[in-house]
């Protein structure tokens, strides 16, 4: 059984390029699925410490959150949509009327 | 309640249904309203005769009526005391009420004044006011009902409000009554915070609380003796004030601005009865201070001769008749402040009805002379008018205290009293002065108006054809006139003293001797606790003599000295002889002027300065911390960039940031 760093150390650099993607991207689409990674990377978190300590709240978790994604998803495209609708683009540094 | 105490709040809602009902349709009444106010008062008249009746019969009561609301330390209500002080003054005041509301139908209904229904619906609110002051059983409920008597004072002066002095004079007596009765409040949170109860009578009274503490409790720091001079001296503020004594005297002479019957009311029955009535309910709490009591009597004594000097040199009958109002308050006020209870009392009763008198046979003048009043204008209504001149001759020879009219009983037995406490206590001894020279300046100003007035060859045009009165103006000064002649047999004392003879009838009927009385509200528990010693000269029958003689002698020596000098069909101003004297007494000793000068020069600047401190001080601190926010947040705002990456890298700062801070302290990099 591999040891429980590896799969720490493999959802921290997927939450890591995740969040470099949200820093860094303009793309609407980009942003989901930069999202998407560090979502994930949050469950394979929970998965993995569910096989550490044997118990099965972790992995029922993690069934949640993937159902969770799948709705977060849908929304975040028909949110792209309207925005698309609105602005002509997908830009997401474009659309700043909700500030100040 | 029982028996026929059953029916003694009708006595008080009598007028105030007369008020509602005036108030709402008066206008469609016959005779501008005033039907439902002299049906009322007749009504509330008859059943305090009967209440007399009942006292008289042995009884009394002290129940409650209404809870206001009650906490566990104190309760407030509203409640019924009827012993025979409150009895007595129950006759009283219906009785003038009745007789105001009969004669304005002569000086207001056949004048074809204007707004007769606010007229009537005013005075039914001032007698209902007056009535429920009367009977109230706790302080509390005094105090309510006093102002509500200020009120009812403010709406009835100004009744001319289209003229310019009318709403002056209202707004200057509801002001420095108003000023004493916020001493008044203090004193009654005071009492009411310090025994927990503010009833008059009972065990539960704080007049049993106040003796009982005398000696072992302190309250606020304070021995209790010296309490109850304070919180006794406090309720005096709102007695001077509407009792109009110095130095808040000075709305008085200027409330002539209303109609006359309304003054007769209130000079006789109501606004300025209560401050002395006040002074008698609450008696036996005033008895435990000494101090209290020789406030009450000096200040009654000064104020005695200060108005009295004043009354000798008006030109107005209506002035003359308000200094000799003050004047004749300081007497009662002495009696009051040298334990002479039944004095004071006997008193007030005496000037309610003389005083009422004075001023309905003013008004029935007024009337005549087509609303003149100014004296030297008058002259040769003595043939014209007889009924008037005989009745107000005989109020004018109570007033100057000339034996055999009531005024001459009372008054001497207030200096009796006075004298035999003075001989021991210097202080009261020169309150006793000045009120006896004021005996002469009383029988001197009253003569003199009655000269100006009635006598002589008529000196315009309107005394020479007087203005004809109706009957509803006659009645009552014929009514008045016959009472004061013989008010004085209530109580006459001294041949009690000199003659062994029981008809101090008046002391009897206090002291609940054969009649119903109220623990602890006699004037046999009074006397027990006033502290004040007796001497006599020449015993008590020579002091009795003395007393009578000298006050007495004075009454006479002013009288006649006024009878003389203005004797004649064209009298001369003799009074202009006292030069600059004359013109302080006519400028009332500068009393209003320095009481402008208070409110302008003092009380004004002061004000201004706490409206610029509020204004730049405080107002600068709530303000500052205002700009503050509103700068900080127009700079801090430039975080909202609108760009979500902005958002997503601030959180993610703050959260390395937190990272660190838990680091560091968690001891991580060490």
């Amino acid at each position: 059984m591999m040891a429980i760093e590896g799969y720490v150390l493999l959802s921290a650099g997927l939450f890591c390029i995740g969040l470099f993607g949200i820093l860094t991207r303009r793309n609407a689409l980009m942003f989901l699925m930069a999202v998407e990674l560090m979502v994930n990377a949050a469950v394979i978190n929970l998965v993995a410490f569910a096989l550490y300590h044997g118990t099965l709240t972790g992995q029922v978790f993690g069934l949640f959150v993937l159902g969770l994604a799948a709705a977060e998803v849908a929304i975040g495209l028909g949110i792209i949509l309207v925005l698309y609708r609105n602005f002509g683009t997908i830009d997401v540094s474009v659309p700043t009327t909700m500030r100040w | 309640m029982e028996g026929l105490f059953t029916f003694a709040p009708a006595i008080v809602l009598f007028p105030l249904v007369a008020f509602a009902i005036t108030l709402l349709v008066g206008r469609y009444l016959p005779l501008g309203g005033a039907i439902p106010g002299i049906v009322a008062t007749g009504g509330s008249l008859a059943l305090s005769l009967v209440m007399a009746a009942a006292v008289a019969g042995g009884e009394t009561t002290n129940e409650l009526v209404y809870t206001w609301f009650e906490t566990p330390e104190i309760t407030f209500h509203f409640g019924l005391l009827i012993d025979p002080l409150s009895a007595a003054m129950l006759v009283v005041v219906s009785l003038i009420a009745f007789l105001v509301h009969v004669f304005s139908l002569s000086y207001m209904n056949a004048e074809g004044e204007t707004g007769l229904p606010r007229y009537y619906a005013g005075l039914g609110l001032f007698t209902f006011s007056m009535l429920a002051f009367v009977v109230a059983d706790n302080l509390l409920m005094s105090f309510v009902f006093f102002e509500l008597v200020g009120l009812c004072s403010f709406l009835l002066i100004g009744f001319w409000y289209r003229t310019k002095s009318a709403p002056s004079a209202a707004k200057k007596a509801f002001l420095v009554t108003r000023f004493g009765d916020f001493f008044f409040l203090i004193g009654v949170v005071a009492i009411a915070a310090s025994y927990g109860t503010l009833s008059f009578a009972g065990d539960a009274s704080f007049v049993t609380a106040a003796e009982s503490a005398i000696d072992s409790e302190t309250f606020f720091g304070f021995d209790a003796d010296t309490w109850v001079t304070i919180t006794g001296l406090l309720v005096l503020g709102g007695v001077i004030g509407k009792s109009a004594q110095f130095p808040l005297h000075t709305w008085l002479p200027d409330a002539m601005e209303g109609p006359t019957p309304v003054s007769a009311l209130i000079h006789a029955a109501t606004m300025v009865a209560a401050g002395v009535y006040l002074v008698a309910r609450m008696f036996g709490y005033y008895a435990l201070s000494p101090t209290a009591l020789a406030v009450i009597a000096f200040v009654g004594g000064f104020t005695a001769l200060f108005a009295a000097t004043m009354g000798c040199v008006k030109d107005d009958v209506k002035q003359v008749l308000a200094y000799s109002t003050i004047s004749q308050y300081g007497y009662m006020m002495l009696a009051m402040g040298v334990g002479g209870y039944v004095a004071g009392v006997f008193h007030l009763l005496n000037h309610a009805v003389f005083k009422a008198l004075l001023f309905l046979g003013a008004g029935a003048v007024i009337i005549a002379m087509h609303h003149e009043q100014d004296m030297w204008k008058m002259g040769g209504l003595k043939e014209q008018m007889p009924v008037t001149y005989y009745s107000f001759l005989a109020g004018s020879l109570a007033l100057a205290g000339i034996i055999p009219f009531s005024g001459f009983w009372s008054k001497d037995e207030v200096l009796y009293d006075a004298l035999i406490v003075g001989l021991s206590e210097p202080l009261i001894l020169a309150a006793y002065a000045m009120a006896l020279l004021a005996v002469f300046f009383t029988g001197f100003y009253t003569i003199r108006m009655v000269r100006l007035t009635f006598h002589g060859e008529p000196r315009s045009e309107a005394a020479e054809s007087p203005h004809a009165i109706g009957l509803p103006a006659k009645i009552p000064l014929a009514v008045l006139g016959v009472l004061a002649l013989v008010g004085g047999a209530m109580n006459l004392k001294p041949l009690e003293e000199l003659a062994g003879l029981e008809v101090a009838f008046l002391e009897r009927w206090l002291d609940g001797q054969g009649v119903g009385s109220v623990d602890g509200l006699t004037y046999h528990a009074y006397s027990e606790t006033v502290h004040y010693g007796h001497e006599y000269i020449g015993g008590p029958e020579g002091t009795v003599i003395l007393s009578a003689a000298l006050s007495l002698g004075l009454a006479l020596a002013g009288a006649g000295l006024a009878w003389t000098l203005y004797s004649g069909p064209e009298p001369t101003r003799h009074t202009e002889r006292l030069g600059s004297l004359r013109d302080l007494a006519v400028a009332n000793y500068y009393q209003d002027e320095y009481q402008v000068w208070l409110a302008r020069g003092l009380t004004l600047p002061l004000a201004r300065a706490s409206d610029r401190f509020d204004q730049t001080a405080i107002d600068g601190v709530v303000d500052g911390v205002g700009s503050v926010s509103r700068f900080g947040g127009e700079r801090l705002r430039r975080l909202q960039t609108g760009q979500v990456t902005d958002y997503a890298a601030l959180v993610i700062l703050g959260v390395l940031a937190l990272l660190v801070v838990l680091g560091i302290n968690g001891g991580w990099f060490l």
